[in-house]
């Protein structure tokens, strides 16, 4: 064929043709989103559970007690612990429509109670929730900010700290205490500590200014854009000292500093001590006096649910996450507590847990009455100043 | 009835350019417009406020992310040259020195058996090669070199630009090394023929007309560098922010305009990038000109 036989499209036409195409395609999805919203809807299960939540929800294997326990399925989907994505799921992807239960860190529910995404919990249709511990019920990170209405019911949670090489740094195991200075300002781990990479850092900088009246500030979980500049500052200090090895970003980043032998005081998570021990690593979690990031990640009721009819099944699954079962299930797996640890305990007694298990519970059950009881403080997974922690947690990184 | 010889003919008449335009404006175009479009509105947690702003772009350079910006062109730049520098005579021996059918085999196994493990279990061993206890470390220490480990190793701006080294070799190798295959090695002789050196014949036959893979070997490396996530973070340790982390961190927390606005000057900068390689060609003839040699 012919150079002068082939067809041509002039500029003029493709602009017209492309911008006529975008118009369309732009209101594609609102349609689609519009017709599949509908359908969606409507998708409720009689007899199943569907549950939005972390990894740490999940017990491996199946959820066989679950269902024997409370008659009910149970269908998980695995969500990422970030707000960003999280809110993304609940007030643009319609997760209340698709969901029974959302759980996400508590102190997130604030945007989710002023848009009436959720609705307020009525403890008393959870049994076991008479029995959890005052300083479990009194989180106010569990209310809307501006009530006292609870809005979540506990899952698990944990009060975090730090691991450490007690040996290496000649330092007391647990739970004789150790000081945070360990990963913020200390001479022995000048280069080899180590912090998360993502803002909540700058709130337990923040924490540890407090305690050592380095700063004034009100509420550690809930800086003021001047408390979160100041906090950063500090913190752009320290790493100009060379206080920091490396800013972990993923659970495997942890573990990989602590076997690789990267750092020797690092804020992590309880799981990541444990897999690191497995892995050779002679570290603690520690014990501190300063203070606890005391978290708990929280399932909240869509108000969707409403439509469905089965919010009795949402309580007696709610029911069941306050009890034994699952925090015989959970806590020597992970480290991490239940609403009722006690439950838990008496438990796995009647059913022979062994006597290594049953310590993990029992400490479980210590940990969550001292560490809870100390005052700094309740972890919120949504600040109000919520861009100002990240432009600072990016200064911090980018100096 | 075959369908072939229809198809064949639609696609010598350029029946194919509608479609495919459909295509390329739907997962192109609109997207990327899509990007720019928001970037000029304030967002209230995951709901847009459609009053046009500048805000998101005031915020972009108050806000670290001009540095991250610069940092990210800035490294991968400079390993995108150095790629080219390593990756050229490789590209170059294989296609024309590289004999045996079984040489040739082994190097593209190597070359492509890597990609079947993920971005970050390639990545990961760098950690084990260049951390405080790692091989590098070790071994300097047990020579006498160092008396303690190099911490700069790892968790740097060096440890990324090597992170970015193997992963991105075949893009910057797989582009050069077709463009020299088609090369007719009688243009090559014909140059000795007339008196040309090696050099000279590298110079003036061998070069301009492997220009083409050069070209696309540069964009394949430098475009998808740009927003690598795994190198930077796996390695770099959140001590070296990079474009990928910094839109991360902006969406976990909804700026979802000042992410926009990141993302539109990361556009400018690949046809920035791509505006230099015009430049650079034009003294070539152009790049029109440059992509002839591949109809000989």
């Amino acid at each position: 064929m012919a150079n002068s036989d082939k067809p041509k499209i002039s500029r003029r036409r493709f602009v017209k043709r492309a911008a006529a195409a975008t118009a369309a395609i732009t209101a594609a999805p609102m349609i689609a989103k519009g017709l599949t919203r509908q359908a969606k809807a409507s998708g409720h299960k009689p007899g199943t559970i569907r549950l939005l939540g972390g990894a740490s929800t999940m017990i491996p294997g199946d959820w066989t007690q679950f269902e024997k326990d409370t008659g009910l399925k149970m269908e998980l989907t695995l969500l990422k612990d970030d707000p960003g994505v999280f809110f993304n799921d609940v007030m643009v992807n319609d997760a209340g429509s698709r969901y029974d239960i959302i759980a996400m860190l508590a102190g997130v529910q604030g945007p989710l109670v002023e848009g009436d995404w959720i609705i307020p919990i009525d403890h008393s249709r959870i049994p076991n929730w008479a029995g959890v511990e005052p300083g479990v019920k009194n989180n106010p990170q569990l209310s809307g900010m501006t009530t006292d209405t609870l809005w979540g019911v506990p899952i698990y949670m944990n009060a975090d700290t730090f691991g450490y090489f007690p040996e290496k740094l000649s330092e007391p195991r647990p739970p004789e205490e150790v000081s945070w200075s360990l990963v913020f300002d200390d001479e022995k781990t000048l280069g080899q500590s180590a912090v998360g990479d993502n803002f909540y850092t700058l709130t337990f900088a923040a924490a540890y200014m407090k305690y050592h009246k380095l700063a004034t500030i009100d509420k550690v979980e809930n800086m003021t854009a001047s408390e979160v500049a100041s906090v950063a500052d500090w913190m752009i200090e320290r790493k100009k000292a060379g206080q920091f090895r490396t800013y972990w970003s993923t659970f495997d980043d942890q573990i990989s500093n602590f076997v690789n032998g990267e750092t020797l005081a690092q804020v992590c998570w309880e799981p990541a001590v444990k897999e690191s021990r497995k892995q050779g690593a002679d570290i603690e979690y520690a014990w501190t006096p300063e203070f606890y990031i005391k978290w708990m990640t929280s399932g909240f009721i869509p108000v969707q649910a409403q439509d469905h009819g089965n919010l009795d099944e949402i309580y007696r699954a709610f029911d069941w996450f306050c009890g034994g079962a699952y925090g015989a299930l959970l806590g020597p797996l992970r480290g991490y507590a239940t609403p009722r640890p006690d439950l838990a305990l008496d438990w796995a007694k009647e059913r022979d847990y062994s006597a290594e298990d049953i310590k993990a519970i029992s400490d479980n059950l210590d940990k969550l009455k001292y560490k809870y009881a100390q005052p700094e403080f309740w972890f919120r997974a949504v600040p109000d100043t919520l861009a100002e922690h990240e432009r600072e947690m990016a200064r911090f990184l980018n100096t | 009835m075959n369908p072939l010889p229809r198809l064949r003919q639609l696609a010598a008449g350029g029946g194919f350019i509608a479609p495919f335009t459909i295509v390329w404006v739907l997962g192109v175009l609109v997207p990327v417009l899509g990007i720019v479009v928001f970037s000029f509105f304030r967002s209230r947690g995951v709901t847009f406020i459609f009053e046009p702003t500048l805000a998101a772009y005031e915020s972009t350079f108050s806000h670290a992310g001009w540095q991250v910006l610069l940092r990210s062109a800035r490294i991968t730049a400079t390993v995108t040259l150095i790629e080219l520098v390593v990756a050229y005579p490789f590209a170059l021996w294989l296609a024309k020195s590289a004999r045996s059918p079984l040489l040739k085999l082994a190097t593209f196994t190597a070359l492509t058996v890597p990609f079947f493990l993920s971005p970050t279990a390639r990545t990961l061993v760098w950690r084990v090669i260049l951390g405080r206890n790692g091989l590098i470390n070790t071994v300097l220490l047990e020579i006498g070199i160092i008396d303690e480990p190099l911490d700069w190793l790892l968790f740097s701006e060096t440890a990324v630009h090597f992170g970015f080294l193997g992963p991105y070799f075949p893009s910057m190798v797989w582009p050069i090394f077709l463009s020299i295959t088609l090369i007719d090695d009688e243009l090559i002789e014909a140059s000795r023929d007339l008196g040309g050196g090696r050099f000279h014949t590298f110079w003036h036959v061998i070069l301009p007309l492997s220009l083409p893979g050069i070209v696309a070997g540069m964009i394949f490396t430098f475009v998808p560098m740009m927003g690598d996530t795994v190198v930077p973070q796996t390695v770099g340790g959140g001590a070296v922010l990079m474009l990928s982390s910094e839109i991360n961190s902006l969406f976990s927390v909804m700026n979802y305009p000042v992410a926009a606005a990141v993302s539109t000057f990361a556009l400018l900068f690949v046809v920035l990038f791509q505006f230099v390689l015009w430049l650079v060609l034009q003294r070539s003839g152009g790049i029109a000109h440059v992509f002839e040699s591949l109809r000989r």
